[in-house]
């Protein structure tokens, strides 16, 4: 049912999308007044209409493949939902999902212990003194690896203090590469 | 200058005591970078690009090369033992390597893996050095509507790279075309599908979407699974004893590794055509000539042998317009040409007639870089190995922490790690829906190019599709690619049909 549905949206969405979204700015007149020049518009609209071909296609087969079936109903895919959003997979989701908008403001120090904390627990580790010290150990490793020795500059942070220790800690690093040479 | 000073001049380079070391050790970081989920071979060249600084042009592009060579074979290590591809060439390795090292074979998929890169490696030097520049004027006389058939029978493959679910295989290769769309178009400017995004203006960045498609949605599987990922599921106790081929193997895929150096060679001297293609392309083409053929998927040496053939051979292609033309052959080759501009070389056809040197030791630094990798990524696989006796809750989350790096790093972008969380999402979403996700990402990969050409041949033929075909190398191209395409759907009807009048 999860298949179906996701096919219907889809196709929902492209037929908004063929009539609202395709172009989103004029044609320069260069374009537009040359018979013989391909229109911007003409590319994604004919990979769309495709694509509408195709997934009311695959929405028949889906149907005929599964008609019948116990499973193949909308209370059943109803019950399931709730499941899903309790399910390990939907929390990790959102860990990475809050990961991302985090990163900005708290750095990637902070970010990575948070994360490899919040998944490490998802996972299943239970030992959370083992788990938070292999966290800021870990997390050190890659700052050293990616910032000190391939020089990629990961996100300090916005939120002040967590900045100051972004920066202290760039400092050391530099400083060690400086030793090292 | 002769060949045999030629040859002397390139290896007089590569074998001067400080550049040999410099060598040893662009592989060793070469492969690590390979192996690291999230770092493309493009963005190991970059990564390399800080060494390269203080060097001449010359040791300069020998060093740049052998992280190239060296990153490309050291993402089989990952897409075997973790079934996530370390660079996206090695995407087609995982469809044969990664059933193998749960069947407990990853050392002699790891073998054959590192085997082939070599071969394919050494064949596409030997033909750069030989035919580079034949091959380039062959390929001075594509015009659009050659290179629209060429991107073509890329998506083409499309239908082959799931024979049972074609019509789910060509909707993802269709939606990946339609995100290949996304931002200003290419010809004149357009904005389209951004949905008032600006950040989408500049098109979908490929790299973040490929770490989320390939790694992150993996994680997020092993998530839901009550049994996760262990040691002795996969490569026997986290210890992998790399297993080179036996003789009697190496010669039974003889001829998967000779097609698919020839065919690796080729896509790697078209410009945008580069390794991922030749793995894809050659793996599809394997599969449909390969007497093993049906059984790729379910952990085959001739899969490994046909995707590790092609992208390594696909790195002595991108070699060829680069130093002939001056023209890059692939993302990583325009990484190089920006280290050479940096120190003033005269890239174009002049420099192999002034300089030679830069072909010949191109070339050797190639030869010994194929070999040498093959023993650096037999150590390096042994350490990736053993990670994965790493408890999964510890080696999930920091695959995780290497994925937003990863895409953080290609260009310093939030919105680039929020987009590969989408695409990690989505990756769900598409196998929930028995989507094929590598379908999704050719058509990504080839959307622009394929468009961008079309439409140049399109004025060019002015709006004449029949004549735009009718060119001696555009034509069969075309009507090779229907045949692809109309197999699989026809095929089974016919079939059908057959059994239906023996009943």
């Amino acid at each position: 049912m999860f298949e179906l549905i996701v096919n219907i949206l889809l196709f929902i969405f492209l037929v908004f999308t063929f009539f609202t979204h395709v172009l989103e700015a004029p044609v320069p007149a260069m374009a537009a007044n040359n018979p013989y020049a391909l229109q911007p518009d003409v590319w994604p609209k004919a990979i769309i209409i495709l694509l509408l071909i195709c997934i009311a296609i695959n929405i028949f087969k889906i149907i005929k493949k599964n008609k019948g079936k116990e499973d193949f109903t909308l209370s059943a895919f109803i019950q399931s939902v709730p499941k899903f959003f309790t399910s390990k997979m939907f929390l990790g989701m959102v860990i990475l999902f809050v990961a991302s908008l985090i990163l900005d403001a708290l750095g990637f120090m902070v970010t990575t212990i948070l994360v490899l904390i919040a998944y490490g627990f998802l996972l299943g580790e239970r030992k959370i003194v083992r788990l938070v010290i292999a966290s800021v150990c870990i997390a050190l490793v890659l700052y050293i690896v990616f910032n000190g020795m391939l020089s990629v500059n990961l996100p300090r942070g916005t939120v002040g203090f967590l900045r100051n220790f972004a920066l202290f800690l760039e400092s050391i690093v530099s400083g060690v590469k400086g030793i090292f040479g | 200058m002769s060949t045999m000073e030629l040859l002397a001049s390139g290896f007089s380079v590569v074998f001067n005591p400080s550049m040999f070391f410099m060598v040893v050790v662009a592989i060793i970081l070469g492969t690590i970078f390979g192996a690291l989920p999230g770092v493309s071979a493009t963005m190991a060249v970059a990564l390399g690009l800080t060494f390269t600084y203080t060097m001449e042009p010359i040791p300069a592009i020998v060093f740049l090369v052998a992280i190239y060579c060296s990153s490309i074979t050291g993402g089989s290590i990952t897409a075997i033992l973790f079934k996530i591809p370390g660079v996206p060439s090695s995407a087609p390795t995982t469809f044969d390597g990664y059933p193998m090292a749960q069947r407990g074979e990853a050392g002699k998929a790891l073998g054959v893996a590192l085997f082939c890169s070599a071969v394919g490696g050494l064949f596409s030097a030997f033909a750069m050095f030989l035919l580079s520049q034949p091959l380039t004027q062959a390929a001075l006389q594509f015009g659009p509507a050659d290179l629209f058939a060429v991107t073509f029978m890329g998506l083409s493959i499309l239908t082959c790279l799931d024979g049972e679910n074609v019509l789910t295989c060509v909707i993802s290769g269709l939606l990946g075309l339609l995100l290949a769309c996304v931002g200003q178009d290419k010809m004149y400017a357009v904005q389209r599908l951004t949905f008032g995004n600006r950040q989408l203006l500049a098109g979908v960045e490929m790299i973040p979407v490929l770490i989320g498609l390939f790694a992150v949605t993996e994680v997020l599987k092993q998530t839901n699974k009550k049994d996760f990922l262990n040691a002795e599921d996969g490569i026997g106790g986290g210890r992998v004893n790399t297993k080179m081929p036996t003789l009697k193997e190496m010669w039974s895929i003889k001829w998967t590794m000779l097609r698919c150096s020839v065919v690796g060679t080729i896509v790697g001297i078209l410009p945008g055509a580069g390794a991922t293609i030749a793995s894809f392309l050659c793996y599809t083409m394997e599969a449909k000539v390969s007497k093993n053929g049906p059984k790729f998927g379910s952990g085959v040496i001739d899969g490994v042998a046909a995707s590790e053939t092609a992208n390594n051979a696909a790195t002595g292609g991108a070699m060829v317009p680069l130093l002939s033309l001056g023209i890059p052959g692939g993302n990583a080759a325009a990484v190089m040409m920006s280290a050479l501009v940096l120190k003033g070389v005269q890239l174009g056809p002049l420099l192999l007639v002034n300089q030679p040197t830069y072909l010949s030791a191109t070339f050797a630094s190639m030869i010994v870089s194929n070999i040498i990798m093959v023993i650096v990524a037999i150590g390096i696989a042994k350490v990736f190995a053993q990670i994965l006796s790493v408890p999964y809750a510890y080696l999930g989350p920091i695959i995780l922490m290497l994925a937003i790096i990863g895409s953080y790093a290609n260009q310093l972008s939030i919105a680039d790690v929020q987009i590969m969380v989408i695409a990690g999402i989505l990756g769900v979403v598409v196998k929930a829906c028995h989507l094929n996700s590598a379908a999704l990402v050719l058509g990504l990969v080839l959307g622009s190019m394929c468009e961008q050409n079309f439409s140049r041949a399109y004025l060019m033929s002015r709006a004449n599709i029949v004549d735009m075909f009718m060119r001696p190398i555009a034509g069969p191209l075309m009507i090779f690619c229907i045949v692809m395409l109309v197999t699989p759907v026809v095929m089974p009807m016919i079939k059908k049909r057959r059994a239906q009048k023996k009943d």
